[in-house]
């Protein structure tokens, strides 16, 4: 696989994720980790206003021979939201800039990128739904992808409660050979604290926390 | 003499009741989004406790004084916290009491 090409389906693997809205209340922080086998971010991220955060992301990855870094700044904007009694329905825009640094046997290259994600999502306290198209670009490479999630939490619970959530992830990626991806995931939320734990079909182990300060 | 008991009576009665107002929230699906408005609420200075209800939909506000929060400070922090408001109005209980209700 070129080098180029590993370093955008590492972002596009991982990159969106957190675009399930790392986002409260304004005024709040949110420190959020991701890691898999070969694969690590963190980043933390500010809402300025209650529709609006801002943020810092920093990942590294591993292929067989590659190494990349990376850095970037993202922007996350809640363009909709409808409130109902029992139901929530969500249109994000999420902006990132970002510079890549890849390290291989052979050269080392900085990359820039600018990714914009739209997604739209609709849950409920039992049912949880959600779209989003994220667009990748950089010198010479394109690339869309695409990700439903869909899930249900096993009971309803009380706001002092931890509730468990069952997460189907499924995305497809443009331009890519294996462009099917399919996670399972747990998900346990308790006020501040927003775990994941997942593992695709491929066999790939994949947790992901988040917290509000 | 009689003044000053007055005065003191007039004084203990003010801080010795609280007064609770029931927000009635659109919106609030899972406790990771509605702890924004717990934490949000509990910066202001005269609210003495905070109570969040997922089941029916409804956040309590205690306040320090007994004539309550203004409506628009609250309504302004639920909207921020990414809610709607559908309806605030005083009740006659207090948090704790209805903590047990809903506890049973």
């Amino acid at each position: 696989m070129a080098p180029t090409r590993f370093i955008f389906l590492i972002l596009l693997f991982y990159a969106v994720n957190s675009a399930a809205a790392p986002m409260t209340f304004k005024g709040s922080t949110v420190l959020m980790g991701e890691g898999s086998k070969n694969f690590k971010r963190l980043e933390l991220s500010y809402a300025i206003t209650g529709k609006e955060s801002i943020g810092l992301r920093s990942f590294n990855a591993k292929g067989k021979q590659d190494k990349v870094k990376g850095n970037s700044l993202f922007y996350l904007n809640r363009i909709k939201r409808i409130n109902k009694i029992n139901s929530q329905t969500n249109l994000w825009l999420y902006l990132e800039l970002g510079k890549i640094d890849l390290n291989t046997s052979m050269q080392n290259n900085a990359h820039t990128y600018l990714s914009p994600t739209i997604q739209f999502d609709f849950e409920t306290k039992r049912i949880y739904n959600s779209v989003s198209h994220q667009i990748l670009r950089a010198v010479h490479e394109n690339f869309d992808r695409t990700e439903i999630k869909s899930g249900f939490s096993f009971y309803e619970t009380s706001y002092d409660e931890t509730q468990p959530w069952f997460i189907l992830e499924i995305t497809n990626t443009n331009s890519l050979s294996e462009h099917v991806s399919v996670i399972p995931t747990f998900r346990l939320i308790n006020k501040s604290l927003f775990f994941e734990a997942g593992i695709s079909t491929k066999g790939d182990p994949k947790l992901h926390l988040m917290y509000t300060f | 003499m009689k003044k000053m008991i007055v005065i003191l009576l007039l004084c203990f009665n003010s801080t010795s009741f609280a007064a609770t107002q029931k927000i009635e929230v659109l919106g609030m699906v899972c406790a990771y989004c509605a702890q924004g408005i717990e934490k949000s609420l509990k910066t202001l200075n005269e609210v003495d406790d905070v109570y969040v209800n997922l089941e029916n939909f409804f956040v309590l506000v205690e306040s320090k004084n007994d004539f309550g929060i203004d409506e628009t400070a609250l309504k302004n922090i639920i909207v921020d916290a990414g809610y709607s408001v559908q309806k605030i109005e005083f009740i006659n209980e207090t948090i704790q009491g209805v903590r047990k209700e809903y506890a049973k």
